[in-house]
């Protein structure tokens, strides 16, 4: 969830003013009875609540936010509150959007003006969740532990409790589950998992915090959405159990990908091509990504039956506990190194193989990355950043040859040959480079006739032994050379480090 | 309002001749066909303008005038005569169209106005006079003075030829296209387009109407040579020093070679720098230094100073040495992707509900102002970078749409996939597209896309069944390929 949204803000408003209306309308009598019922109630319960309340606390973030569009500096300071619940022993869960570029994190107690320091212990950006430690546990030894349960049904009740914007002290929203779906985690920007949605809203600040019934947390509370009034969502508990389970052995591993698309075999004259008969299973492997699990396992124009024994319908569904859910659930459950038993038929003979599922990290190219310092080496006053999501939209870069390499990264599998695709980013202009300025915002191919595999290749071919006579620099979709003349280059960094202000040259990573 | 403002307007004016105009109105009903539906053309739109009467041609007007007319009509000044029309050559590239009445007794109407000729070259710093239109049939002279001469397009892009750049005061009533620039009397130009804030004219030069009409009177229109490269320019030092350029030599970096163009038959490959064409030297932006006009872009050199057909001498320089080229010219070739579709209906095959078509640069800018960013990425990389597609083909064949039958079932989504094969056979344009779809094998057509799910079928039957059911529903035609 995106901070300031004040359409959310606005039918949270309005809520409030409509409860009283109602009350009016009672006889007396009728108020007096619903009132003493609700005391009985609420007595019933007091003792219980106090606890949850107790357990739910206030996060305060203050954060530094790389700045990918003049990576050599420092960054941009804010800050911003959440929410977040104890689950164990000092484990506070809360979402990973919360914490992320997190430069100093305070935890404070409902009803406490201690503030206390705390640190990340986990953080999955694929699945918005993280977990936070206290430096020091002992004031809060004495609450009790929140309790995962399940998924909730469709129409019953739940309550979103947190901190969300609009004053300083616990609120409590309650609304009914409308929607139990597969959507788009936007922390990410390129997952989707699992998410229900609920017709309270969840405000900025509520992020984090837990969504219950019953007593247990049936999910956390993570984003909302600017076109519609009142819709708020939740991570279910099947994604947290999964991100609970996967950080047991001390890291997170993010989730493991097939690393296959599918087409449906909808079209008879398709299905009789293949061999298939009305009603037979299957679909189509469209493209199976390089390098990935299903890569030497699968191909393409082959018809996948099954996954772990779940046959997949010529849509791409399977039937997972009684319901038809899109065959990529039956791999979201799993962690690297897992197992998966495939069935398929490839040139019109059955056959089966099991694949080891792993995560696929060139997909993260089309993430956004948090809490990194970002990558870049200068020459010459030439500014070189390996090609993300975070490059992409600081720098603008909608050269067609650049969107194209961007798009086809994964499924052409160009990060075989270029882990890194280098751009030349921007130009400091000097003397050395004045004629090199319009050529800002394309992909490098080679240097010195060298083809470029990644940023650190490409900061040592600029970095070479003994300067040559010229740098010669061919980008992607470039009918010309950029020429940086050598010989002096050194001096050159120098004065426009000077001139620039910039402290550091590159920064390669870790 | 208005009448006020032109009887002001007209008394401002400095000169108004006494003879009669030589113009006549032209209304041009233009259509462009569908980019979506290629066998359909879109609503038809009218545009008004002028056309100059020309001694012994004929009526001249911009090609961007009559360009994709369905119908072309002559007016008198008054309205009260109206006579169709027809082209008698065009040139997309220089923007000029030559026109005649359909019938002799429009062609009398077209004799009873005044005629000139055209003028000598016009030069920086000349006093050229524009004629407009009013509502009531005056004609109306503004003066103009020439502020520079350049080598811009005007129509089709990429296309550039001699232009004058005229400073004058026009008045925004009247017919504002297509407006004759005169010097003496004499025809010098026509107007391609006019910046009101700027108060700047642009204006094809006498040079090129002279050329053209030259070339129209044997009744076979040859049209303006083209070298067939892109260059850039050479301005950076160490680029320069990388090249082994000599301090005063000057020259463009050639970036590409069009196939089969007048460059391609001379042998420049791409990493020349062009020094010189016909001994004109050419200087490191790309200028060389004309006589009449001062400093000028090259292009020009081989465009409108040659005809087809002469030879042409290029001087380059290639790994430090200086070689002399030549190589007699010809017209642009069109590559694979055709840079204009005007008066061209596109090709196209309907097949059981799927549409193919052959990309053209229209196709694109159809995605509207900003179909750079809005078109499809893998259609723009084509246009981009054409080279890389050349292979085996005369046009890039692609699947632009699904329309949802009983034989596309499941291929609704497949749109905008490059063709690679069909029924096992290479698809070099739309003829040997029809021409696989004949041989289905099995009963089926397998048709090879360049992406996934890379191969789709469909029923030769039912989709022959479809063909028909959509002639039907009012396609004219299945296809179009010529």
């Amino acid at each position: 969830m995106r901070k300031n949204d004040p359409i959310l803000k606005l039918a949270v408003g309005a809520c409030l003013l409509a409860t009283p209306l109602s009350a009016q309308l009672m006889t007396k009598e009728q108020v007096a009875q619903k009132a003493a019922k609700e005391r009985s109630m609420a007595d019933a319960k007091k003792h219980n609540i106090a606890d949850i309340y107790e357990s739910i606390v206030r996060i305060e973030v203050s954060t530094q936010v790389s700045n990918y569009s003049t990576p050599w500096a420092t960054g941009r300071f804010a800050g911003g509150t959440g929410t977040g619940f104890l689950i164990g022993k000092n484990r506070f869960m809360t979402n990973a959007h919360v914490v992320s570029n997190q430069q100093r994190i305070l935890i404070t107690k409902h009803g406490s003006p201690q503030k206390h320091e705390a640190k990340v212990l986990h953080i999955a950006h694929d699945c918005d969740l993280a977990i936070l430690e206290l430096k020091d546990f002992t004031p809060f030894e004495n609450l009790s532990p929140l309790k995962f349960t399940n998924v909730p049904k469709l129409e019953s009740e739940v309550r979103a409790i947190g901190y969300p914007v609009g004053g300083d002290r616990i609120s409590v929203t309650r609304g009914v589950v409308s929607r139990i779906d597969y959507n788009a985690y936007s922390h990410s920007f390129i997952d989707s998992h699992l998410v229900v949605q609920i017709d309270a809203a969840i405000n900025p600040g509520n992020s984090g915090g837990p969504v219950m019934q019953d007593g247990g947390v049936v999910g956390v509370a993570f984003q909302g959405l600017r076109s519609a009034d009142n819709t708020g969502y939740m991570i279910p508990t099947p994604v947290v159990k999964r991100f609970l389970t996967d950080v047991e052995d001390g890291q997170y591993d993010h989730y493991v990908d097939l690393g296959v698309s599918e087409f449906p075999l909808f079209n008879p004259a398709m299905r009789t091509a293949l061999g298939l008969k009305k009603g037979d299973p299957g679909v189509l492997v469209g493209e199976v990504t390089k390098g990935s699990s299903s890569d030497g396992v699968l191909e393409h124009g082959d018809i996948l039956l099954s996954l772990d024994g779940n046959i997949i319908d010529s849509s791409g569904n399977v039937t997972l506990h009684g319901e038809r859910v899109n065959m990529h659930e039956v791999v979201e459950r799993k962690f690297q190194g897992d197992k998966l038993k495939v069935e398929y038929i490839r040139d019109g003979k059955k056959a089966s193989g099991e694949l080891t599922l792993s995560p696929f990290n060139p997909m993260r190219i089309y993430a956004t990355i948090y809490g990194e310092k970002p990558r870049y080496t200068l020459r010459g006053g030439l500014v070189f950043q390996p090609l993300n999501r975070n490059t992409y939209s600081a720098q603008r870069l909608n050269n067609p040859r650049v969107r194209k390499i961007y798009s086809n990264y994964v499924n052409d599998g160009l990060f075989v040959d270029r882990e890194d695709v280098v751009v030349l980013t921007r130009v400091l202009n000097d003397e050395v480079n004045s004629s090199i300025a319009g050529f800002s915002g394309n992909a490098v191919k080679k240097i010195n006739g060298v083809d470029v595999k990644n940023l650190q290749h490409a900061h040592d071919l600029l970095h070479p032994e003994e300067d040559p006579e010229f740098f010669v620099i061919e980008c992607d979709g470039v009918d010309r050379p950029l020429i940086l003349p050598g010989g002096n280059i050194d001096a050159v960094d120098e004065r426009i480090q000077t001139r620039y202000g910039v402290k550091h040259l590159s920064f390669l990573g870790k | 309002m208005k009448s006020i403002y032109l009887f002001i307007f007209t008394l401002m004016c400095s000169s108004i001749l006494n003879a009669a105009s030589p113009v006549v109105r032209i209304n041009s009903t233009t259509q462009g066909f569908n980019a979506s539906q290629p066998w359909e053309k879109n609503r038809p739109s009218p545009i008004s303008g002028l056309g100059t009467h020309v001694e012994g041609h004929g009526i001249l007007t911009t090609a961007s005038m009559v360009a994709n007319a369905s119908f072309i009509e002559f007016e008198s000044l008054s309205g009260d005569k109206r006579f169709p029309g027809e082209v008698i050559a065009i040139d997309y590239e220089a923007n000029l169209a030559l026109l005649k009445a359909t019938s002799d007794e429009g062609q009398k109407f077209i004799d009873s106005i005044d005629a000139i000729s055209v003028a000598s070259a016009a030069k920086k710093g000349d006093i050229v006079q524009a004629v407009q239109v009013d509502e009531t049939g005056q004609d109306v002279f503004t003066d103009g003075k020439i502020i520079a001469v350049d080598v811009l397009s005007s129509f089709t892009p990429g296309n550039s030829f001699l232009t004058y750049e005229i400073k004058a005061s026009m008045q925004s009533a009247g017919s504002s296209f297509t407006i004759p620039i005169l010097k003496d009397g004499k025809l010098s130009g026509i107007l391609t387009s006019y910046n009101s804030k700027d108060q700047l004219v642009d204006c094809i030069a006498t040079e090129i109407l002279t050329a053209f009409l030259e070339d129209v009177k044997d009744g076979e229109y040859a049209g303006f040579p083209s070298l067939g490269i892109a260059v850039t320019r050479t301005t950076d030092p160490n680029f320069r020093k990388w090249l082994k350029l000599e301090e005063e030599q000057g020259g463009v970096y050639v970036t590409a070679v069009a196939r089969n163009s007048t460059a391609d038959k001379a042998e420049i490959k791409k990493g020349d720098v062009v020094l010189a064409v016909n001994d004109t030297e050419i200087d490191a932006q790309g200028y060389f230094q004309s006589e009449l006009y001062g400093k000028l872009y090259w292009a020009h050199l081989t465009r409108a100073t040659q005809k087809i057909g002469e030879t042409i001498k290029i001087k380059i320089k290639r790994d430090g040495e200086v070689i002399e080229l030549s190589a007699e010219l010809q017209r642009r070739q069109e590559g694979i992707i055709p840079a204009h579709m005007n008066d061209r209906a596109p090709n196209y095959l309907v097949k059981g509900g799927l549409i193919f078509q052959e990309l053209t640069a229209s196709y694109l800018r159809a995605f509207g102002k900003d179909w750079q960013t809005r078109a499809p990425l893998s259609l723009i990389d084509v246009y981009t970078h054409p080279q890389d597609y050349e292979e085996g083909r005369n046009r890039l064949v692609f699947l632009s749409a699904v329309i949802p039958t009983p034989a596309t079932l499941g291929y609704e989504n497949i749109r905008h996939r490059i063709i690679e094969e069909v029924n096992g056979k290479p698809v070099a344009d739309t003829q040997s597209l029809i021409e696989a779809f004949k041989h289905p094998k099995d009963g089926r057509h397998t048709i090879k896309l360049d992406s996934a799910p890379h191969i789709i079928y469909l029923d030769a039957k039912v989709a022959d069944g479809i063909d028909k059911g959509l002639l039907r529903r009012g396609l004219p035609a299945l296809s179009r390929a010529k």
